[in-house]
Formats: structure tokens, sequence, C-alpha cells
């Protein structure tokens, strides 16, 4: 190999032609393997593979299939990132190494992916999964195998595994301020709740509604609406939030609409004239990636709530988006929230590697719980006992350049509420994986382990 | 009679794969389970998962041959019954978890107990009961495919409209299986499953079981598929699907005759959903998408329509190497999937299974003539020799 | 913010004096100016009452940048400028003046962060500021700005410029608005009654809207007045949600039309269960989003124009690869129709991929040309502008294609070889050639489709698949092989989705439909239009 410091000039063309050769070694690799494993079903290729010099890092994200929209950037993300810890000379010693597999947004796939990257491939952890159903595929695996998994997306809460560090949002780090902002800063009174129809954007209502009403606001002022997945005709809901809107007190649009469908969704605002001075939208998954398929001018003022925006004016971020741009060899690449959940993820995943000195998964678990790493938006993020992470929560206002202006944000650092406040099954209920208690369910009010203790 | 069906009417290639099926019950679990993690002939339990989900598959798109290789049914909505067949299961073993939920209710599963859920609804009953949700795994796929084929046969839709049809039923199913006031989990669906007749679902001994469990089945409903194939029924059924308005002519209900195979097929089709929920871990609507009806219509093309034994292969040859190609190139392997099809419908339209038995039965033709040839050659020389 | 209407009379005053003071405004107006560059979010709004209260017509350019985020602050020594983005650098406008002061990097200039609060200041402050303007589309506008935030204090000056207003349209928003601040304000229970009446016959949702939140600060005398005024705009909304419900109808209704024309000639006409047909649809958006990303990038001028570039191109572009498809596979297949939806599948996996390979996975950015953004009133129909361009244009697709088909000798060749390819082939029509053609046909008519979706829908690989089953539907429930039957099931099943989605929600109405379709089919097993004669067994 020619030493790096000589050819700086091309930089990165050897970046380039080392990342390929590297990845053309790994096909090949796995070809083999993957032929082994199914056709042989046999030998003992396991411990032929398992070989010491490198440590191997799984990645699950979908690229094909409905999710691979979403997903694939979060691979790029991934692979930029164990590409630059190898430059700063890896882990323990070793290199990381990324095994790369397509779950194709297929939800019992994405178990058997699971499974194959860590019994079959040995995987350190894995880093994947986007939606809930695939998070919740994939669980069992994880606990049955005990590996280490990281979630990089907002999600409903409710949940609190061993195996699993949620480096998303809980409900409390993104709806609840958000909300909050709203009935501050704009006196909002009236609420429409609009979502797909799945399991987060109906936690999230059920927790906004409990919380609006422990607030003073009228059950007739709240209107919950969902819509199927990938929904594209919004006439209809569109106007009906107008009519909504029209009963002489301000209101606003809680949007928990997923991916897919918030396109036509904005798209059919902006034309039917819904401006954001009138009735705002914010918004719980629309980042810049999501963006970058609209003309923005005319939803100038529409919100969205965040732990993280590409905006954010900090050294670190600016060297990360210089960084992902270099990497994907394209300028006008965004970052997005889930991006920096897996940047805080891994650096956080390093770092209790090196504490514990090992890869070993119950060595890592321990070590994870108090780690503390710079996120991109000028501060640090603990890892809670909970699993979940301390975020500073953002509300940002779409620009025309398709990008987000934060106006509002929490003055600390909000901890992630795995079990929320304002549901009535789970308000006793806490997650605390340190050892004595290690319990992803302890009663508070029966002093158990294991829900609601009947 | 069966041993005397057995004995007269199974070609050998059938008994063969049967062989097989029961060879492997037996081989893979004590690969699994008896030799060490070392051995170089261990099968890990991944692996075993892997094929028990195989052959599964295998099983719906034999249920789906019989509708369409013999019957002429292009059903584009088979995953349906597969899906509802994985539902009742999936809902016995959510009734098996109990108080070990996240939210330790005894009665309602995780997700109605945060959706505020007072009381289990109606359809919820009795699926605590593993014969109650085993009676369920065939009998709802059953009425429905009774009903629908009830009103759709004797309407007399066929060809592409019920070919469409049907996938407006599945598509259907998928919209009201994700709303989450149906009670099924919405899109998450049915997971985090413990225990299945008291066995740890995750015990390398359970999923041993339930490969064995499949193995059979598929055995057993290939030899059952076979049965109805070589009957007077069979015969009848072959009629339908080259000539229907002759067949009816004849004097016979050519739509009772499709309900009773589309019944049976979509009851075959609920057995497999039922045995691949415990190895895969969940169902969720995804399994309703019009989508997944096409690809067993795929893998019981690619293996060889009206052979029953191709669509076993089908469904293995595709889905391995989906498994294998989704990790080897996880970027490309669309590519791979989609020439698969093209060049299987242009190249060999009778698909793999068939090919090979038309090239076999050809080869036979070419040394029975030979054989022909060589007997006259000596023929002629006996006489010569003896001079 | 009534400070800022307060000044409104003040406003008029200085119009007057303005050139009289003029240096010395000049003066305050820069440290006016100057002072929002260093204002906090929170204390921008006194900043913009300020500028508001001065008067000055020069303050309107702006508080106009300061509402669309082009008035930027020097870093260097807080000077505040108006800009205009040129590639990597800002062009500053001197804000009162409006001379050109040269570029500068981004970097040395810090933008004037403004929220939603901040742009209703800067609204209604230009509201004020507008109401005299000699234009009448800025008088309009500052009209219904006041119609939509009323103020006591404003009242007055409505009432000066309602006296002096000659434009019809402009005079029905302003006594709209009177209307409205009068109820707000102190006057007379008599003036309040008139008022009330006014908007009643207006009718429409802002009034609605200022009615109800009148009502619960109102005097107990007129709060029938208001109850009944309510009672009958709902009535009339009632009247025309129903016209509504019609037109969403038959927009979604052209959307499917649009999506299922091109199956309907390769799949309705030739019998090819075409499951690739989606991607063609896609590829028409991409073509689209092509077109406009060269527009972008090299002739900014003629953006309006993309769409009717994209079209031919579109229409060739997914043509060309039918013509492929159709020669190197579908071809093979002619007389095995369950077999071309196997090959076909495997294709639209092929296509989707490469698209995914060469796009990358995430949405493109197409946007709508200025004739097909906004909206427009028709009554108390609310129709937006994308959504008539698609009816339109869906209709005329059809007629072209109905033409083409009907009265051109390529369509009796195409409808000769579909109904007997073998008579067709003695009489001397080249067969293959025309099974290419229509093929062709109905690919390109896809991906002209593709263009019109690309303006209301998401423009990913994952496009077509969208489509593809409602497509089927629509073909099969009007009748394999009858273009009219495509167009009717497809308005009809539109109107029928929005008729149901009020009362059953989006999901369950679709649902429904899907059932009614199935039952349909049981009635008429051949479709709305079923094709008769021998042609049918065939």
């Amino acid at each position: 190999m020619i030493p790096q410091a000589t050819v700086k000039r091309n930089e990165a063309s050897l970046r380039r032609t080392e990342r390929e050769g590297f990845n053309q070694m790994n096909i090949k690799a796995r070809v083999t393997g993957a032929l082994l494993a199914t056709v042989l079903s046999t030998t003992a290729f396991n411990g032929a593979f398992a070989a010491d010099d490198t440590i191997k890092v799984g990645i699950l994200h979908s690229l094909s299939g409905t999710m691979a929209i979403s997903e694939t950037t979060l691979k790029d993300a991934m692979l930029m990132l164990i590409d630059e810890q190898n430059k700063k000379g890896g882990l323990l010693g070793k290199k990381l190494e990324a095994v790369v597999v397509d779950p194709a947004s297929d939800w019992p796939l994405f178990a058997e992916k699971a499974r194959e990257l860590v019994s079959v491939d040995k995987v350190s952890a894995v880093f994947g999964c986007w939606t809930s159903v695939s998070r919740k595929s994939v669980l069992p695996v994880f606990e049955e195998l005990n590996s280490i998994l990281f979630y990089p997306v907002q999600y409903e809460g409710e949940e609190s595994q061993r195996n699993v560090f949620y480096t998303g949002a809980a409900p409390n780090q993104q709806a609840v301020p958000a909300v909050d902002y709203l009935m501050e800063n704009e006196s909002v009174e009236r609420w429409v709740l609009a979502g797909t129809d799945y399991v987060y954007p109906r936690t999230t209502n059920k927790i906004l509604e409990a919380y609006l009403i422990s607030k003073g606001v009228k059950p007739e002022d709240i209107m919950i609406n969902y819509t199927p997945f990938g929904h594209s005709d919004w006439q209809t809901i569109v106007s009906d939030i107008k009519k909504f809107g029209s009963a002489g007190k301000k209101t606003a649009v809680v949007s928990t609409i997923n991916g897919d469908a918030n396109v036509p969704f904005y798209k059919e605002l902006a034309n039917q004239g819904v401006k954001a001075e009138d009735i705002p939208v914010v918004a719980f998954s629309v980042g810049e990636e999501e963006l970058a398929g609209l003309d923005t001018s005319p939803l100038v003022g529409h919100l969205a709530a965040w732990n993280y925006f590409q905006s954010v004016d900090t050294p670190t971020n600016a060297e990360f988006i210089k960084t992902w741009k270099a990497y994907t060899k394209n300028d006008k690449r965004v970052t997005n929230d889930p991006m920096e959940a897996h940047y805080i993820g891994f650096n956080m995943w390093l770092k209790a590697v090196e504490k514990a000195g090992t890869t070993d998964t119950d060595a890592v678990l321990d070590a994870m719980i108090g780690v503390s790493v710079p996120n991109l938006s000028g501060g640090y993020s603990t890892m809670m006992p909970n699993h979940h992470i301390t975020k500073p929560v953002l509300i940002g206002e779409i620009q025309s350049d398709g990008q987000f202006e934060t106006v509002w944000e929490t003055p600390g650092l909000v901890v992630g509420d795995e079990w929320s406040d304002y549901l009535p099954d789970s308000k006793d209920l806490i997650a605390d994986w340190r050892a004595p208690m290690s319990c992803g369910n302890f009663n508070v009010a029966t002093g158990k382990c294991g829900g609601k203790g009947s | 009679m069966i041993t005397s069906f057995l004995l007269k009417s199974l070609d050998r290639s059938i008994v063969v794969v049967v062989a097989i099926l029961l060879g492997l019950a037996i081989a893979i679990p004590a690969l699994n389970l008896l030799t060490a993690p070392d051995h170089p002939l261990h099968v890990p339990t991944f692996l075993v998962s892997l094929f028990g989900k195989y052959l599964t598959y295998a099983l719906l798109a034999l249920a789906l041959d019989l509708v369409w290789g013999f019957c002429g049914i292009l059903s584009l909505g088979h995953a349906a019954f597969f899906a509802l067949g994985g539902y009742a299961m999936g809902m016995y073993l959510m009734r098996q978890i109990g108080v070990r939920g996240s939210y330790g209710n005894p009665l309602l599963p995780d997700f109605m107990v945060f959706l505020n859920w007072k009381e289990l609804p109606w359809f919820w009953q009795g699926f605590d009961m593993f014969w109650f949700a085993a009676l369920m795994v065939v009998l709802v796929p059953g009425l429905l495919a009774f009903v629908f084929g009830w009103f759709a046969f004797r309407s007399r839709v066929n060809g592409v409209y019920l070919s469409i049809i049907t996938q407006a039923m599945t598509y259907a199913l998928l919209l009201a299986f994700f709303r989450n006031d149906m009670g099924f989990g919405g899109n998450n669906g049915l997971t985090d499953f413990k225990d299945i007749l008291g066995f740890n679902i995750q015990a390398d001994g359970t999923r041993a079981a339930l490969f064995a469990a499949s193995a059979l089945t598929l055995a057993l409903c290939l030899v059952l598929t076979t049965a109805i194939v070589r009957s007077k029924y069979g015969k009848v059924l072959v009629a339908v699907r080259d000539a229907e308005s002759r067949t009816r002519f004849l004097g016979y209900r050519v739509e009772h005759i499709k309900l009773f195979a589309f019944t049976v097929s979509a009851m075959m089709a609920g057995i497999a959903g039922a045995l691949y929920v415990p190895q895969v871990g969940i169902i969720n609507p995804g399994e309703f998408e019009p989508g997944n009806s096409i690809e067993v219509v795929i893998w019981t093309a690619v293996g060889g329509r009206g052979t029953l034994i191709g669509p076993i292969v089908g469904a293995i040859l595709v889905n391995g190497g989906k498994s294998i190609f989704t990790a080897a190139f996880p970027e490309f392997w669309l590519f791979a999937l989609g020439g698969l099809f093209v060049f299987v419908t242009l190249f060999l339209p009778k698909g793999v299974v068939g090919t090979a038995s038309a090239y076999l039965a050809r080869r036979k033709a070419h040394r029975r003539a030979a054989d022909a040839e060589n007997a006259r050659d000596n023929l002629v020389a006996e006489p010569m020799a003896a001079e | 913010m009534y400070r800022i209407l307060q000044t409104l009379l003040i406003t008029l005053c200085l119009l007057v004096s303005a050139h009289v003071t003029g240096l010395r405004a000049a003066d305050d107006l820069g440290a006016l100016v100057s002072a929002l560059g260093t204002a906090k979010l929170a204390e921008l709004d006194d900043r913009i009452a300020a500028l508001a209260k001065s008067g000055d017509p020069r303050v309107i350019p702006v508080l106009e940048a300061l509402g669309e985020g082009n008035l930027y602050a020097r870093k260097a020594d807080g000077g505040v400028f108006l800009t205009t983005e040129m590639g990597a650098s800002l062009v500053l406008v001197d804000p009162l003046d409006g001379a050109q002061l040269g570029e500068v990097p981004k970097g040395e200039l810090q933008k004037i962060k403004v929220n939603n609060a901040v742009r209703r200041a800067v609204r209604s402050a230009l509201g004020g500021l507008t109401l005299f303007s000699a234009d009448a589309g800025a008088r309009l506008k500052a009209a219904q700005s006041m119609r939509q935030t009323p103020s006591a204090d404003a009242l007055e000056a409505i009432e000066t410029a309602l006296a002096a207003e000659k434009d019809v349209t402009v005079r029905k928003t302003l006594d709209e608005a009177r209307a409205v601040t009068l109820l707000v304000s102190d006057r007379s229970d008599d003036d309040k009654r008139a008022a009330i009446k006014l908007l009643a016959e207006g009718g429409g949702r802002e009034a609605l809207g200022a009615l109800s939140s009148a009502l619960s600060s109102a005097d107990a005398s007129l709060k029938p007045d208001i109850e009944a005024a309510l009672q009958r705009i709902e009535q009339a909304q009632a009247f025309w949600n129903a016209g509504q419900n019609v037109w969403y109808g038959l927009s979604l209704g052209s959307v499917l039309l649009l999506a299922a024309i091109g199956l309907a000639i390769t799949f309705g006409v030739m019998g090819i269960i075409n499951m690739a047909h989606g991607e063609m649809v896609m590829l028409g958006a991409y073509t689209t989003f092509l077109v406009q990303d060269v527009i972008r990038g090299s002739y900014p001028a003629l953006f309006d124009w993309s769409l009717a570039i994209a079209l031919p191109l579109a229409f060739l572009v997914t043509g060309v690869i039918g013509l492929a498809i159709e020669r190197s596979v579908i071809r093979f297949l002619y007389g095995r129709p369950l077999e071309t939806l196997l090959a076909t599948w495997g294709i639209s996996l092929i296509l989707q991929q490469s698209v995914r390979s060469i796009f990358g996975p995430t949405n493109r950015e197409v946007g709508n040309p200025s004739w097909m953004a906004g909206a427009f009133e028709l009554g108390g129909l609310t129709i937006t502008w994308n959504r008539l361009w698609i009816i339109v244009f869906a209709l005329a697709v059809f007629a072209a294609l109905l033409f083409l088909l009907k009265r051109t000798s390529m369509g009796l060749r195409m409808r000769a070889v579909t109904q007997n390819r073998r008579m067709a082939s003695s009489m001397g029509i080249r067969t293959p050639w025309v099974d290419a053609l229509t093929f062709a046909l109905g690919s390109g008519i896809a991906g002209m489709a593709g263009v019109a979706l690309s303006q209301i829908d998401n423009v990913s690989p994952n496009l077509g698949q969208g489509y593809i089953i409602d497509s089927f539907m629509v073909v099969v429930f009007g009748g394999v092989g009858n273009l009219w039957g495509t167009l009717v099931g497809a308005f009809s099943l539109g109107i029928l989705n929005k008729f149901l989605e009020p009362y059953a929600g989006a999901v369950l109405g679709k649902i429904l439909v899907l059932v009614l379709i199935i039952l349909f089919i049981q009635k008429k097993p051949r479709g709305l239009f079923a094709l008769k004669g021998r042609a049918v067994e065939a």
C-alpha cells in the first residue's frame, strides 16, 4: 500500500479504491460464506470466518422496497462512520468491518437477517431498523442470541429492552415539547392530530391527547385523523383541516404522517393555501431528506420537531456535513436526525468497547450506561440506565431552501422517557438496566419487575 | 385404502420427494441437536429455522399449484389465506405470553394495553386453547375461500377477472389488518412470542420440532394433493382447466369442482401460514401484500406449474437465492431476481422441474428407440450367426 | 399588534408630510431598520411596529424582505441589507434607497431570523401600509389580511379606504373586512347586526370563523342573530361540501384514469398482464425531474414550460423502453397471458432497482410551474389549479387515444391485430410491428401520465407500485378492452371513494370500494362495458 501521507492529493481516489477493494473482498467472502451456509448447510466455516483481525459491525437497513427511501441513507452514514474510524486506527487495535445486508422492507426478513448477522457473521453490534415493526421483529432475536442493536429513529416509546439502545427520540423528546411550543408561542387552542395508521402515531397521539386535556384543552377542540400508508389523495383531509380551523380559534396540525405520504400532503397544503401563519403544521417524521423531494417555498414556516437539524451551527456539525458530502461525492446530500442518532450511537459504542476492553456483549452492555459523547448540536448526549439517551429538543421552521431554521430549543437536555407518564398503564413503570434492578418494566407501585404485575 | 393408493398410483418421483422430506425431517433436527457446534456436519439453528421457513413457502406454492396448475384458477390472493392461517396461530401464541408481556396484563396483549383496550374483543376468545386455534387455522381461510369461491365461480368469473378480484381481496384485507381499530395489532402485527404448547419457542429443540413438523406436513400435503389429482375428481379438475365449457356441457357442476379445489388449497395455505409464524416469530399485515401473492405464483412457475414437485423446488430455489443474494449483493439482488423471472418465462416455460422431466422423458424415448434398434439389429444378426 | 394598526391614521398624515421631513426621517428610518439586525426573535414584533409607525412607503420592501427571509445583518458592523442570492454569495441592496452595494460571501452576513409570529406581524404591518397602495392587487392583499386578523383600531382606516375604493373585488373584501372588524369593535348593536347580516350573505369559511369567535364575546341580545347567521352559512357550506366531494372525486378519478389509461392499451387491448406498467409511469415522472433539473441549471426562464417539454420526451423515453421490452421479451409470450405477468413482474423489479441505483432511493424534487400552483374559489368550492389541469390533461389524453384507435389507419390495424391476429396477418398487416407499436404506445401514454402524476405525488422508485393495483381495478371494473369503460370506471371509482371517505374515513372507504368492486364483478363478470361478440372468448 502507498503511504497515505505521500499522496495527499489523491486521498479521495485512494479512499475510493480502498473501499471498493474492501467491498469486493467482502462480497466474495460473503458469497462463499452464504453459499456454504445454504447449499452445504453444514461445516465449521463459522470458526473459519470469525477471524480475529477485524471487529465486525452489522448494518441492517432496507436497501430495497418501500423503506429504502429512508434507510439507504443510514446505511451510507454507517459506512462513512466506520470508514472514518478505521482511518483513526480502528478499535482496540483492530480494523472495523461493516457487514451490510438487505432486509428488503420485509419484516420477517429483518428477523432472519438479524439472526444471520449475529450467528453467522458474528458481528459485535448491529446498527439498524427504521420502522417500529422491524424493531419488534428483531427484538426476540437479539434477546435470544444476546447481541446489541442500536435503533436510531424516533419511536413511540413503551419499550426498553436489555439488548437495544434507543438513540432516537422518545415521545417526550419530540412531541410534547413541540406541543408546548405551539401553545406558548402561537397560542394554539384547537388541535388536529393527523397521522398514518400505525403504532407510532397512535401512541404519540394518545399521549398528546392526554397531555392536551391535562392542559385544559376541550375534547371537542381535538380532531384525530388516521390515513393508510402511502396515502396520496389528501384533498378531503386538507379541506377538513381548513374547516376545523375556521372555528374562530387558533388551530395547529400535529402531523405524525409517515415518510412517503408527506410529499403529497404538503403539496396539497400548499395548493389549497394553508399558510403556516394561519394553520401551522408541526411534523415529527419530516426531515431534510423528505423535504429534498419538495419545492418548499410555499411551506415556509411549517414546523418540525427533532433533536438535530442540518442547519445547526456548530463546528462538529460543520465537520460532519463536510465529511458526509465528501464521502457521498454529492454536495447536495443532506443530513438528518436519524443520521445524528447513528453518529451518537456509534461513538457511544466505540467508547463503551474501549472502556470494557472487549466487544463481549455483557461487558459492553454494562459499560454503555453512563457513556457520554458529543452530539452534533454542540452538547453531550449520555446513555441513561433505561437505554435511552439525553438530547436537546429543537423546533425548526421550514425554509425555502429545504432546510430548517431553529426557532426554539429546550434550555437543557431532555432524558428519553420510555414509559410515558400520560398513559394510564405505563405511568408507574420505569426501566433501569443497572444491577441489581436490571429490569425494563419495573413497577414502582408494586415494587416488582414485570409490568403491572397482577 | 391409502396404502393401496400409495402402492398403485404414486409415481416414482413423488415417492422420492416424500422420502427426501421424511429424511430431512429426521436428519436436520438430529444434526442440529445431536452434534457439537464445531462438528463438520453440524447444522446451526439459524439454518434450521431458515429451511423450515422455505418448507412452509413450499407448502404454500403446492397449495397454489393445486388450483393454478390443475384447475386453471390463477389466484393472485393466495398469500391472504397464508396470512390468515398465520394470524390464527399468532393469536394463539399471543395469548400464551400471558403476564410476561411488558405490562404484565394476564389477558390483553401489549398492543391492546397501550391503546387502552379494556377487554378482549370477541374474536380473540378461545385462542388460548391450541385445538381451537388449530381449528381456526384451517377454518378461517377455508371459509373465506368457500364464500369467495361460491360467489365468484357461480357467477362464472374467470381468467384475469378472477385473478384481479383475488388481488382486490388480499389488498382489502391488507388495508383492514393495517387498521389498529381492527384489533390485530395494526402494522406491528403480532410478535415477541414466548412459547408454543408449553415449549420455549426460542429453544433449539422447539425449532427442530417445528422444522420436522413443517417437513412432515409438506410430505402429507404432497401425498394428499397427489391423491386428489390422480383421483377421478382430479381428471375432471384437469378437464375444467383445459375446456371449461365442454366439461360443463358434459354435465359436470364446474363451480362445485372449482370450489372444492379452491377451498382445500386455501386450507393448505392456512396451515402453511400457521407453521410459518412460530418459525419467523412475527405475523404482520405485510404478508397480505399483493406482491407476495404474485411471488408465490412466480415460485410455482419457476419450479414448474402442474407438476406438484415443481412448486416445492421453485419455492426453495427462489427463496434460497433471495437469502444468498440479499446478503451477498445487497444492492443488486433485485436485478438477479428480476432477471431470473424473465429468464424462466422465456427459456424454461415449463419451469425447472417441467423442463427437466421433459428432457428426461425425451432421453428415455431416445434410449428406448435406440434399444429397439439394437434389438432389431440383434434380431437381424442372430439368424446370421446361426447360419 | 394593535399598535401597528393604531398608526394607520398617523400613516396617512405622515404620507403627506413625509417629503417635508424626508431627511430627518431617513436618519430615523435607518436607525429603525438597523435595529432589526440586533433584535431577538421576541423583540422583533415591537421593532416591526415601530417601522410600520413611520408610515414611510420605503419600509414596504424592507418588511417584505424580512418576511421572506431575505433581510441580513452584516456581522462586522451590524448593518442591515436586503439581499438576493447569487450562487455562494449574496448581492447586497441598501434597504432604503435600493442602491446595489455589491456581492459579499454568505459567511460575512447573518440572516435575521423570523418565525410565524414575526411573519404574521409583517403581514399585518404590510396590510396597514398597503391599504392605500396604487396597485389593486396589493390593496386586495391588504384587505384580505385585515379580514383575517381583525382589530378594532383599524376600523376607521378601513372605512376611509372603502370610501375611496373603486375596484369591485377589493371593495367586496373590504366590506367583509369592515364587518369582521366591526364585530370586535364597540360600535352599536344595530351596526353589528348589519355586519352579521352581510357576513351571513357572503358566507364562506372566514365568515364562519369570525362569527363563531364573536359568538363567545358578544352581547346576549346579539347571540340569536349570530347563531342564525352561523346556521345559514353552515347550510350553504353543506351544499357546497357535496359539490366539493364531487370535485375531489373527479380529480381522484382523473388520476386513476391517467394511471390506468396506458394499461387499458397494454392489458385491455393486448391482453398482456403488464406488471411493469407502474414503472413506466415512474420513468415518465423521472423524465420530468431530469427536464426540470436541466432547466433549473441552465435555462431558469423556461421553468414554466418544463412540463410541456417533458411530455413528448416522457412519451418518447417510455415508448422506446416499451418497444425494447416488447421486442426482447413480450413478443415470445403472445397467447400466454399469465406468463407475461411473471416476465413483466421481473422487468418491473429490474426497472425499479435501476432507477434506485441511478437516481438514489430518495424522493426527487419536481416543482409546480406557476400556472399549476395555488387555487381559486368558485362559489364555495376551492379548486386547485394542478388538479384542474390534471383533469383537463387526462381527458385530452383520453380523447387523443380514442381518436388514434378509432379514426386512423394505425388504430384500425391495432384493433384488427388484437382482435384476430391470423386474419389480420392474412390481410397483409405486419402483425409483429403493430404489436410492438401498440405496446410502445401504451407505455408512452403511461410515461405521459407520469409527467402529470409527478405534480401531485412523490417522485421516487416506489411511485409506480402505488398505482399498479388501482390501475388494474379500474381497467377490470370498466371492462377489459373498452376505453370508455376505463373512463367511466375511473371516474365512478374516484367519486365513490370521495363520497365514502368523509363517513368511513380514508382507510375504510378504500376497503369498501374494493369490496364493492368484488361484488360488482360477481354481478357483471366482464366489467361495466363488456365486449360483446367473438372477441370475448378469444
